[in-house]
């Protein structure tokens, strides 16, 4: 009967995590893409020609 | 007025989120059947929901692009943004539903996954909205903004029909379903606090990670514009 | 049929009889589909007659890409796309010219392989044998209207064979649950295939409609 419930808390740790995980690397991959088409505008508005 | 808003909505969504946790961990009780692995819901119901209406609104984005091309074609960039930006944040909440969703069917029925109308409605979805990022990945030039609009539209269309055509599958070939009536479960109104706090929390969570990626689309689709224009002179 | 219709027909046709490619190819990917099912999955007895349908309806759908991954192959040699652009006519009469035309390669494939079916796996038909006559068709046919439709998507792109398979696939699904699902209980006569019939008439109604509709916007589209 405590073996089921270790487990069970163990499966919803594991779910949130994996939420979190996933939600939190998007934001990442965001902010890595936010930067980059920051970067090009400042190329952009800058030609060093 | 709108600095206020975009340092306050953040702030807020964080606030939210903290007190939807607490309600699902420390506030809500177990379920009479469940147990403790229930509390996946308070996590996994929210997302679902969020993803199926991240997707509408790819479709409405789709939509708009085709009817605005030719006639306002600044409001058709603005409407192909909210098409990408829909369905990429729909993909990944979809993913976190297609993650805990198991986890959670694991220890409340026993089994990983099923091939019900719910559950195989909710793959063959991410699969579809994975396959409108791969084509818009793929394809090149001008064109692919139409062509990825038209496969958001007949995407779209497949949904409902892989839900009824699933359905009829199991009334003639019954299998375990997952999750049963779900709400019907929720009888306790902490449980439903619980939920609603939730589904809040990660409403403006979804709202709030929409807005910046249709603020990078439409970045990076001035930029594009800026080159288009640039390589046109310099062809010239 | 209009005659632009016919001549679009005719020429696909044409091209195809007189080179074979699409055909050949297609018969013989879709005998090493078969094939290579039989040896992973040993079908005997009553074990056949279950997953015939679901071998017979992959074994088609593999060997359709291979066949739709050039459907447009043709046209964008020679330019011979933009001279159908030009030209005054819908391009819907072109796209169900393709389609016509797939259609009937797929179903000579189908139709020359189902003697091998029914040898390797010992297939008795319990149920209403006609009934694959109307089955097959309406599975190949959404198959076909959106492959054709989906190769028209993928022509500009880098993967364009890849690309195909990943964007077809899972609008297919329902027509594939519907299509195995009508030749499994034809075959083993459990159950009704009506309401599956009835699905994927709806899902062909549906989609070849749409792409009718859409398909001037994704060959304008450059």
């Amino acid at each position: 009967m405590d073996e089921r419930n270790i487990l069970d808390h163990q499966f919803v740790v594991a779910a949130y995590t994996v939420t979190w995980v996933i939600q939190l690397g998007y934001l990442a991959f965001l902010g890595v893409k936010w930067r980059s088409e920051k970067r090009n505008a400042e190329r952009k508005s800058r030609p060093a020609r | 007025m709108k600095k206020v808003l975009l340092t306050l909505f953040p702030l807020v969504t964080v606030l939210l989120m903290v007190q939807g946790y607490h309600q699902a961990i420390y506030v809500a009780p177990d379920d009479a059947m469940q147990g403790y692995v229930f509390r996946i819901i308070y996590y996994h119901v929210p997302s679902a929901s969020v993803a199926f209406l991240f997707f509408f609104i790819s479709l409405i984005g789709s939509v708009g692009f085709l009817a605005f091309r030719r006639s306002s074609p600044n409001r058709a960039q603005i409407a192909d943004a909210w098409a990408l930006a829909g369905a990429e944040v729909g993909v990944v909440f979809c993913t976190v539903v297609l993650t805990t969703g198991p986890l959670w069917g694991r220890r409340a029925w026993g089994i990983w996954w099923t091939w019900d109308a719910r559950l195989t409605t909710t793959l063959v979805l991410w699969l579809i909205y994975v396959s409108y990022l791969l084509l818009r990945r793929f394809a090149a030039g001008p064109q692919m903004q139409t062509l990825a609009a038209v496969l958001g539209i007949f995407g779209a269309l497949d949904v409902p029909i892989v839900y009824m055509s699933n359905r009829w599958w199991r009334t003639q070939h019954p299998a375990p379903v997952f999750g049963g009536d779900q709400d019907s479960g929720m009888k306790d109104p902490t449980m439903v606090h619980a939920l609603l706090w939730n589904m809040l929390a990660w409403f403006c969570w979804g709202l709030l990670v929409l807005f910046l990626r249709y603020q990078v689309e439409r970045r990076h689709q001035e930029y594009a514009a800026i080159e288009a224009q640039e390589a046109l002179e310099a062809s010239a | 049929m209009s005659s632009t219709l016919w001549t679009h027909l005719a020429k696909d046709l044409r091209i195809e009889w007189r080179s074979k490619d699409a055909i050949n190819s297609m018969l013989f990917f879709a005998l090493l589909v078969v094939v290579l099912f039989s040896i992973s999955f040993d079908p005997r007895g009553a074990f056949a007659q279950q997953i015939a349908g679901g071998v017979l309806c992959v074994a088609t759908m593999f060997a359709s890409v291979s066949a739709l991954n050039q459907a447009w192959a043709r046209e964008i040699r020679h330019q011979v796309m933009d001279a159908q652009r030009m030209a005054p006519t819908s391009g819907a009469e072109l796209f169900l010219a393709k389609v016509l035309a797939n259609f009937l390669f797929v179903s000579i494939v189908q139709i020359a392989l189902a003697p091998v079916f029914l040898v390797m796996y010992n297939l008795r038909v319990a149920g209403q044998a006609g009934l694959l006559a109307l089955v097959l068709p309406l599975g190949t046919w959404a198959l076909v209207a959106n492959g054709t439709f989906f190769a028209a998507l993928a022509i500009r792109s880098r993967n364009r064979e890849l690309l195909l398979p990943l964007i077809l696939f899972p609008i297919f699904l329902p027509a594939l649950l519907g299509m195995v699902q009508a030749t499994t209980s034809i075959l083993t006569g459990d159950s009704d295939p009506w309401l599956w019939i009835k699905m994927l008439t709806g899902y062909d109604i549906i989609f070849t409609t749409v792409s009718l509709l859409l398909f001037d916007v994704v060959f304008h589209a450059e």
